[in-house]
């Protein structure tokens, strides 16, 4: 059972044992171990991106009450390898007036930011690309950045509905980045650190942790997570940058063959990242009971949030621009800030440990309790501002509708002059 | 050299070259997509000093943020696909920059300059905190000051307080620029009306040899 508990970083230290026995102990086998861990890391993001355009096809053809690809291999399982012959023999088409190095460049620089953020993400105990102090600061810096390559894309293209999906992206993502920061940073208050693994730690019963995930103390903050989650990778419901019957496709409207491949790598590939960083930060990574492998753990979870985002994608029509302008900025972001002032001021009162007591003052009880007291204030935020939310709503409904008796009662009257 | 010594002047060298590029390139949306380049070698600069923290911030806050709203201006503005787009003082400003650079450079030379009678730079470089080298900051005085900032029984509301007002500002400047109701605005320019026909009227009170023929017409 250890062994298997194990798998990941004993071969690990295996290849790293062979590469120093070869090269000898000295900063070039070092070099050559990350770079063999990197293109590891790569390897494993690509393969899970192949995986997770079999899946999201086969679940959403389910949803619609289809098939889903079934002809290559069994269950369409070879599906992406299929795909993959299609995309390099397919023709790759330039505009004529597209800025060429512009355009070349940018699904390049989006597939690197993409795979940028599995640097820090812990796949197992010992198995983590870097345990960068600043980890979650870090993911969030990466994704901030790619928004470049967007709107790169969108303007080397030369093409009226490319730039008008990368104004639309920048608006979008520009905008969502809020509400995510603001939600990363009550784990941050409640973890005291920003590295994944400190994170992780937090929420198992081992390294003074409490043994409990944060989505039950912070069940706000990983909803609206999630939510923002959705909106930086532009999947549906918020998929306003690449509307197909609104824009063509947005910005990589122009590109096709290996380029198109890699914009498409870098949205699943992102995907797949922010389902990850969920799992770290609110269900405690590859922390779970012992019956089976922390590398298994993190598979299961992840397996169920992408199954929930491929749900949505799968159920919900999209959003107008004005909808998600108004949900982010009036909604999430006043209600994430309402929620950090809460967990700031509850995790201050309601400490755990009787070192913080001695320190700090407050009110010594069970981490359980705390969880309820943090969870229930979370909960109590979200439904008020949903309850604020349906109210608003239904008064502009009776509004709208009182306007339009109004306004036919009015024709009723102009017509029956007429006569 | 070490790995850290080259590594430091390939990006220094990156960092400088879209520096320059920055300003020679005629096409300004390759001008702002080089300013990015050059923050990102900045960044790195930051990642060779260790200094992790701020490199992320660098990158979230100038490539995320701030190039992205340099973007946004130079597609906005005319004349970016290959116009010609230049300030018809550059001459001018050139000569008043180079002159700026040269007495900067002169001010702060370690030789004595003499110029029109006067004595410029000669400053004695030393090293602060004598022959010994420079001071040592310890790592905990700046942990703590770091820490200061986001710890709550520190410094964090005056902080907080201090992100407040920038709220405050934000929303000030949504509430400008906020969309209003063609009713409100017609009101608005019926009040205005109204205050400057009452002006008007007032200062024809006082002053009624001035233009009577204006009084008449209103």
């Amino acid at each position: 059972m250890d062994a298997l508990n194990n798998l990941l970083s004993t071969v690990g230290d295996a290849i790293a044992n062979l590469i120093y026995s070869l090269l000898g102990k000295n900063p070039g086998a070092d070099f050559a171990i990350a770079m063999l861990a990197a293109i590891l890391i790569c390897t494993a993001a690509a393969l899970g991106f192949m995986a997770l355009t079999w899946m999201e096809r086969k679940l959403v053809a389910r949803i619609q009450d289809r098939v889903g690809p079934n002809q290559a291999g069994p269950y369409g399982l070879l599906q992406p390898i299929a795909d993959g012959v299609k995309m390099f023999t397919k023709e790759d088409s330039t505009p004529r007036d597209a800025d060429r190095p512009v355009y070349n460049l940018a699904p390049l620089i989006i597939a690197i930011f993409a795979l940028a953020t599995y640097a820090v993400i812990p796949f197992a105990p010992r198995v983590v690309g870097t345990n960068l102090n600043i980890g979650v600061f870090y993911v969030v810096a990466i994704g901030s950045a790619s928004t470049i390559a967007i709107l790169m894309a969108g303007w080397g293209s030369n093409n009226k509905y490319s730039l008008l999906g990368a104004f639309r992206t920048v608006a979008q993502l520009v905008g969502y980045e809020v509400p995510m920061l603001l939600n990363i940073l009550p784990v941050v208050m409640l973890t005291g650190s920003m590295s994944l693994i400190d994170v992780i730690n937090k929420q198992t019963t081992q390294n003074g942790g409490a043994g409990i995930p944060f989505i039950l103390m912070l069940p706000l903050s990983a909803v609206v997570f999630i939510i923002s989650g959705i909106a930086e990778t532009g999947r549906s419901p918020f998929d306003l940058l690449e509307a197909e019957s609104e824009i063509v496709a947005g910005f990589h409207v122009e590109y096709s063959g290996m380029k198109f491949a890699l914009f498409f790598l870098g949205e699943y590939v992102n995907t797949l990242a922010i389902s990850l960083v969920f799992v770290t930060l609110f269900l405690g990574g590859y922390a779970g009971p012992e019956i089976l492998p922390g590398y298994v753990w993190l598979l299961l979870k992840v397996g169920v949030v992408l199954a929930f985002l491929m749900w949505l994608r799968g159920t919900l029509p999209r959003v107008r621009v004005d909808q998600l302008m108004n949900f982010n900025w009036k909604f999430l972001v006043p209600m994430s800030l309402i929620n950090i002032l809460a967990v700031a001021f509850l995790s201050k009162i309601f400490v755990t440990t009787a070192g913080a007591q001695t320190a700090n003052g407050g009110i010594l009880v069970h981490p359980i309790i705390q969880t309820i007291i943090l969870g229930g204030t979370g909960m109590f935020i979200l439904v008020m501002g949903l309850w604020l939310v349906a109210r608003r709503t239904r008064a502009l409904r009776l509004a709208e509708e009182q306007t339009l008796a109004e306004r036919r009662a009015q024709n009723m009257a102009t017509a029956a002059s007429l006569k | 050299m070490t790995f850290g010594q080259i590594l430091f002047i390939l990006f220094g060298l990156v960092t400088i070259i879209a520096a320059v590029m920055v300003v020679v390139r005629r096409n300004l949306f390759h001008a702002a997509l080089f300013l990015v380049l050059s923050f990102f070698g900045v960044a790195a600069l930051y990642v060779l000093l260790e200094a992790y923290f701020f490199a992320a911030a660098q990158v979230l806050v100038y490539v995320g943020a701030i190039s992205i709203l340099i973007i946004f201006a130079v597609m906005l503005t005319r004349g970016v696909m290959g116009g010609q787009s230049g300030n018809s003082q550059w001459r001018e400003a050139a000569v008043i920059c180079g002159i700026l650079l040269v007495g900067l450079v002169g001010l702060l030379s370690p030789v004595a300059i003499n110029f029109l009678g006067r004595n410029f730079g000669g400053l004695q470089w030393r090293i602060a905190g004598g022959a010994a080298g420079l001071p040592v900051v310890s790592e905990q005085i700046l942990a703590n000051l770091g820490m200061g900032f986001v710890d709550l029984n520190q410094y964090a509301l005056p902080f907080v307080l201090s992100g407040v007002l920038i709220l405050l500002a934000m929303v000030g400047a949504i509430w400008v620029a906020r969309e209003r109701h063609p009713a409100e605005v017609l009101a608005e320019r019926k009040q205005i009306a109204a205050e400057l026909a009452a002006d008007a009227a007032a200062e024809a009170i006082t002053t009624p040899e001035v233009a009577p023929t204006e009084q008449h017409a209103h």
